[in-house]
């Protein structure tokens, strides 16, 4: 791996999501050398996780495939997973960069022929899912991988566990012995697209999350409703398995609220709106409310809102809810609020919770940090005279994906003008 | 009704302390449904501040809400926007009696009683506090009072909010009552500055 070498010509792009796939692959296809790492063992980011995509309502993993294969075809893109950035240094045109890679124990003659997991009998909770269910310690992140190669987890590597998965692997593709490698690398430009985590729902201690089963976010929902997800698609209540006829949206939950987020995180009211579809769908006789402050859909994304407004079995009430309160016997749960256009208090009993939590940019962790600007929020911002390190996507601000792509674009504009002004 | 007159929130902006800081306010509804006291108050204080800037200055100025706001730091704790919730309904309040609002009785009756039960026993039960002050106007009136609110009495206590036995006393109740004790000095002399 440290075999690769690279110039101030050459361009480093953190994070593997659609912001960072499209920066490499822009600047790629411009003629520029791109390193491309990626933390976790796959690329594809957070729409790796989404059931579909809105507007259009169709699934994501066909813009990825797309994508992965304008990666596969180009060799100017050179990518890591479970690899991250320890160190930047220098300046415009001219940095050192100290890269991290964690060890996979699995190596690329990795067929995918399921054996390790097959034999593997330790358990753990799985990520991609948001631990709702449990995936074997030799395990592949999801069905759609991109490197489709299977991972083993460190905590089994040195133990029998991990002796038995190696036994059983007959194409030698395990191996025990890999172990964090560390390189440098010479770069005149870097754009940092690490992407957003979702805001911690527990925090918002009078919503339950976390204590109440039926509460859920809409990210976990996500999952829920995918086909490669830990209900296979059916949409069930986390408690008792069983069907929804009830379920209510929580919007900015955590979000434009001082005591959280400050900010809107941008795309939450068209993420619920998209999930209300896809229940209704699964659902014909479920009842969906949408509790919210304002309904945020800019541009053409308001049509979706109307459209969303003409079923009759999606209604939408204006209220931020105060509370939530568990019938601990049933599972059900109780939402008070106050109607802010009737001014009636709200208790409604629903089957599923749903909080539509915010977005948090992942900012550069090197320590010491490179000198860039963000705003009071932590979102990166451009800054002319702090040149050649460039935020793309949702590290910029809260956002789908269709501006994500084309904040990256620019992004990778940019980075290659730091390289062409040397 | 005329036309918007925004002359009553100027009023409320300037003279009322902590008045201009419902300017932030986005009425997302989060102060009403918190308060405990919601089903007593005529105006949940997202009402209040719509209202201002509604105009409606008699409505504001005579609601017993703003009288009946106990501090419990419920809705300003959650308040999306950190509205000093109390503080303006205080000042609102100070604002209506200097302006010859006079706080309707019941209003001060509840007040006394809910200081009244803090004290003994160191929580609210709500049971215990509605027959105090239904039945401070004497028997009959109470079983009026009280009749006409038993339905709502009857949800609450369906939806688990009432329980059925009477409350008991909070752990450290004695060095609460040294506190309260403290406080009532405090405001002896003149209101405290925290
Ligand atoms: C519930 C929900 C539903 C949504 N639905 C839609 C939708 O239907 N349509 C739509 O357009 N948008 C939707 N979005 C928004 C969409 O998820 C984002 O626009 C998109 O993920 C932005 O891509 P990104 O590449 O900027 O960030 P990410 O997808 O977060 O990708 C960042 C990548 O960087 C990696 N990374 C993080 N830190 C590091 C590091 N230190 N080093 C290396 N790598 C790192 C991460 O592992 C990740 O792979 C939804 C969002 C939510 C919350
Ligand atoms: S690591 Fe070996 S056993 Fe496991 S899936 Fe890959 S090839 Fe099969
Ligand atoms: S997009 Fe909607 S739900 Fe998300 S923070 Fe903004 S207003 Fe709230
Ligand atoms: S919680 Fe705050 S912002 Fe919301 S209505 Fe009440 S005072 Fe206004
Ligand atoms: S502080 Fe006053 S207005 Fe706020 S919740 Fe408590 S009693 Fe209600």
């Amino acid at each position: 791996m440290s075999d690769i070498q690279t110039t101030n010509q050459s361009i480093l792009v953190v994070g593997g999501g659609m912001s960072g796939i499209t920066a490499a692959l822009e600047a790629a296809e411009a003629g520029y050398d791109v390193v491309l790492v990626e933390k976790n063992p796959y690329l594809g980011g957070r729409v790796a996780q989404l059931h579909q995509y809105f507007p259009k309502l169709c699934p994501p993993n066909c813009g990825l495939e797309i994508n992965f294969k304008r990666m596969r075809i180009n060799p100017k893109i050179r990518f890591f997973t479970m690899a991250e950035v320890e160190k930047i240094s220098g300046e415009e045109g001219d940095y050192d960069v100290g890269i991290k890679i964690s060890p996979r124990y699995v190596n690329e003659k990795c067929t995918c022929c399921g054996k390790c997991t097959e034999v593997c009998e330790v358990e753990l909770g799985n990520p991609f899912n948001f631990g709702m269910d449990k995936i074997k310690a030799a395990y592949l992140p999801h069905e759609f991988a991109f490197p489709m190669r299977y991972v083993m987890d460190p905590s089994i590597a040195g133990t029998e566990e991990g002796k038995k998965c190696h036994d059983a692997c007959e194409y030698g593709a395990i191996d025990l012995d890999m172990s964090e490698t560390h390189f440098d690398l010479k770069v005149g430009a870097i754009v940092w697209a690490a992407g957003w985590e979702p805001y911690d729902a527990s925090k918002v201690e009078y919503y339950g999350f976390g204590e109440y089963k039926n509460v859920i976010t809409n990210v976990m929902l996500e999952r829920l409703a995918s086909f490669n997800g830990p209900t296979e698609g059916k949409i069930l209540r986390p408690s008792d398995g069983k069907t929804v006829k009830t379920v209510a949206f929580i919007q900015c939950a955590g979000s434009r609220d001082e005591n959280h987020l400050p900010y809107c995180s941008g795309i939450c009211c068209l993420a619920s709106m998209k999930q209300a579809t896809y229940i209704r769908e699964q659902y014909p006789d479920c009842d969906v409310s949408i509790f919210f402050i304002d309904i945020r859909a800019l541009d053409r994304l308001e049509d979706f809102y109307t459209k969303v407004q003409e079923d009759e079995k999606i209604t939408f009430i204006k209220s931020k809810i105060a509370n939530i309160t568990e019938d601990e016997e049933t599972g059900a749960l109780m939402l008070e609020g106050e109607n802010t256009n009737t001014g009636e208090q709200i208790r409604m009993n629903f089957d599923l919770v749903v909080l539509a939590t915010g977005m948090v940019p992942n900012k550069i962790n090197t320590a010491p940090s490179p000198n860039v600007s963000c705003d009071e929020y932590g979102f990166l911002t451009y800054d002319p005279e702090k040149a050649g390190i460039y935020g793309a996507g949702c590290v910029r601000r809260p956002t789908d994906v269709a501006s994500s792509v084309q904040d990256a674009t620019a992004a990778a504009l940019k980075a290659i003008q730091s390289i062409a002004r040397r | 009704m005329g036309s918007y007159d925004p002359s009553f929130a100027k009023e409320v902006f300037e003279n009322v302390d902590f008045g201009d800081e419902i300017k932030m306010c986005m009425q997302c509804g989060v102060c009403a449904a918190s308060c405990p006291l919601s089903l007593q108050m005529d105006h949940s204080p997202r009402q209040i501040f719509t209202l201002i800037r509604a105009g409606k200055r008699e409505e504001v100025l005579g609601s017993q809400a703003i009288m009946l706001c106990t501090s419990c730091y419920t809705c300003e704790v959650r308040c999306p926007r950190k509205i000093p919730v109390i503080d303006v309904m205080h000042g609102l309040a100070n604002y209506a009696l200097k302006h010859d609002f006079v706080p309707r009785k019941d209003t001060a009756n509840f007040g006394g009683k809910f200081w009244d039960q803090i004290y003994r026993i160191g929580r609210i039960d709500e049971k215990d506090l509605s027959r105090r002050y239904f039945f401070a106007e004497g028997i009959i009136e109470g079983i009026k009072g009280l009749l006409g609110f038993s339905d709502i009495g009857l949800r609450l206590f369906l939806h688990k909010r009432i329980k059925p036995l009477p409350e008991r006393k909070i752990k450290g109740i004695i060095s609460l009552r040294k506190m309260l004790d403290k406080a009532e000095k405090m405001r002896g002399r003149g209101g405290a500055s925290v």
